[in-house]
């Protein structure tokens, strides 16, 4: 394998990456990658450059790109791109009062709610979802009620990104990457038939309807996925996972189109035990109940939906004549070490991912021109979120002039766990397209802990054109993505 | 074959024909109350025609192989044995539906299932009922 080196990664990223060994072997790494042979078959789209926006190589083969052409949305600030793009813009949130299990003492009164489907029941039979979805039999037998939204966000994608579902039917340089924790509702229910009986006989299709896979399984067999299928499941960062070893598969060559779908039920299964924790806002005011990095945050809003994203060569992109939305320019993980479900105090595991992710894009901390942050809303995440930004564009490195706009849209959409960072990644795509960067709306007094950045709390009009995606999960798992304009 | 051990417990069997059309719940309480084998049969049908993966409106005669002729997988096939069991009260052994290939051959097969069960328990209640 030949390992030449590609010297596009700038002078720029040495600053932020110096410091960090592991993120300058990943600018190293990100460099060696077009050289790496490509095993999937070399149609005419993957034997050509790549588009012309690509920045000049100075030497060897080019160098694999990984773009965005289409996003899927069904969320609760809406179920397609106009939707979505206004509510973002406008600040407009998508919670609504809720009554988990008829008992009114829970303390738990709003969510991010789905709206045009209902998939509460544990039968296919009674769900129903917004005109315009093909959901035949063969497919909703095995579904869980997220795999709906999910197959719903998918078909959203493709169609925005000018594919039908046969051309990536038995496609073997298309695969698909979901992020899911699986249904809980569903696990519960089978598992309680299954006990009635005294283990006599369960339900066939309990299995493939509620584990952590449920949405590999489903989605794979019915857009007949063959170029590969995988799973991710690192709680609240299992989204950004999948769409950043997506990335690195099309730029490794391993495969030429990824669909990446992140899905999350909003039910009393899935989102209680976080009550449990004493992870949830008890507000019945959805404009204070989920404000990230207010002084007064109390925990997070529970949310479900789907996200979609098609990730593609560029190159073959280009071949086909589809408009790239934005390239999907590096990305960086790194882990905290240190709790089961709390950050690192000081955001460590956080700030290295946001550099291994610049080092990955060969940028620099004062390129960037907004940060969606994870911003859940409780006390210590965004405690430590803020300590990590604040590291990675400190003033030393990042002077205040081209410190970046930093906003948490979960102030509108609530926590969707799993989902949370491919949705995000795709609504900074939208708004880099949209020409805007969202507000942080429900802000009021922002915590002294966030001194020195940047927090708007309307839209600003202006076209990004490097942005950072944050996501963090239970275990201390961090993932960045440095998104490009195109 | 034997009754589940569960059978007390479990809810009214009825209940898993909610969603099917009025007479072929009918023609399950009429089974149930006469053990008419034409209405058992009627069920077995609708429960064959309601697990179809791909559904169609064509006739169902007991020639139709499940897997062949009317799309079936197993999955479905288990689904199909899943549902027969929790409306009947049966057990079904996967060796047994293993031999099941045919529309014909399921509706004999759980008619067979059911005398069984009532000769193994004479006197007592319909498993059914």
């Amino acid at each position: 394998m030949s390992t030449t080196p590609d010297r596009r990664v700038s002078a720029t990223s040495a600053g932020p990456a110096a410091a960090d060994p592991v993120a300058a072997a990943a600018a190293a790494a990100a460099g060696a990658g077009p050289a790496v042979a490509s095993p999937v078959p070399a149609g005419p789209a993957a034997a050509s450059a790549p588009a012309a926006s690509a920045p000049a190589a100075s030497a060897g083969p080019p160098r694999r790109r990984a773009v965005i052409t289409g996003l899927g949305f069904i969320t609760p600030i809406g179920n397609d791109r106009a939707a979505v793009a206004a509510s973002l813009r406008e600040g407009r949130h998508g919670f609504e009062p809720v009554e988990f299990l008829q008992n009114p003492a829970i303390p738990v009164r709003l969510a991010g709610t789905v709206k045009g489907f209902s998939v509460d029941s544990m039968s296919w039979r009674d769900w129903r979802w917004p005109a315009g979805y093909d959901l035949p039999r063969e497919t909703l037998r095995g579904l869980a009620p997220h795999g709906v939204y999910a197959i719903c966000a998918v078909r959203q994608a493709l169609r925005d990104a000018g594919l039908a579902p046969a051309a990536i039917a038995g496609d073997d340089g298309t695969g698909l990457f979901c992020a899911s924790a699986g249904s809980a509702m569903m696990l519960h229910g089978h598992l309680a038939q299954m006990h009635a009986v005294r283990g006599e006989r369960g339900n066939p299709m309990g299995v493939v309807s509620s584990i952590a896979g449920t949405l590999n399984f489903n989605l794979a067999a019915h857009f007949h996925v063959t170029g590969a299928v995988c799973g991710f499941v690192s709680a609240c960062a299992s989204g950004s996972h999948a769409l950043g070893y997506a990335a690195d598969e099309i730029r490794l060559g391993r495969l030429r189109r990824v669909i990446v779908v992140a899905a999350e039920e909003m039910n009393a299964e899935t989102l209680l035990p976080f009550a449990a924790m004493r992870a949830l806002s008890p507000r019945r005011d959805p404009r204070l109940a989920s404000r990230p990095f207010d002084a007064a945050r109390d925990g997070f809003v529970g949310a479900g939906g789907a996200a979609a994203l098609v990730l593609e060569d560029a190159a073959l992109a280009a071949a086909r004549g589809a408009r790239p939305q934005a390239e999907l320019a590096g990305w960086g993980q790194a882990a905290d070490g240190h709790g089961i479900a709390m950050s690192h105090p000081e955001g460590r595991g956080l700030a290295l991912a946001m550099r291994r992710a610049l080092a990955d894009a060969g940028a620099a901390p004062a390129d960037i021109d907004y940060v969606n942050a994870h911003g859940t809303s409780t006390p210590v995440g965004d405690r430590a979120e803020a300590l990590a930004l604040r590291a990675v564009f400190a003033a030393g490195e990042t002077p205040s002039a081209r410190r970046p706009l930093i906003s948490g849209t979960k102030a509108l959409t609530g926590h969707p766990l799993s989902l949370a960072g491919a949705m995000e990644a795709a609504f900074c795509v939208l708004a880099m397209n949209e020409g805007f960067l969202p507000g942080n709306p429900h802000l009021v007094n922002p915590d002294p802990v966030c001194e020195g950045l940047d927090l708007p709390l309307a839209a600003v009009e202006r076209r990004a054109r490097l942005v950072l995606n944050n996501s963090s999960g239970f275990g201390g798992s961090n993932v960045c993505h440095v998104l490009r304009a195109l | 074959m034997q009754p589940t051990s569960s059978a007390q417990s479990a809810p009214d069997p009825s209940a898993k024909l909610e969603h099917f059309p009025p007479e072929v719940r009918d023609a399950y309480a009429r089974f149930r109350d006469t053990g008419d084998l034409a209405a058992l049969q009627a069920v077995v049908l609708a429960a064959v025609r309601d697990h179809m993966p791909k559904p169609t409106d064509q006739p169902l005669s007991d020639e139709l192989r499940l897997m062949e002729d009317l799309g079936y997988d197993s999955l479905a096939v288990a689904e199909t044995v899943f549902f027969i069991e929790d409306l009947f009260q049966v057990r079904v052994e996967t060796a047994e539906i293993m031999e099941v290939k045919t529309v014909g051959a399921l509706k004999e097969f759980v008619a067979k299932k059911i005398a069984a069960l009532k000769a193994a328990a004479p006197g007592a209640p319909d498993p059914a009922a």
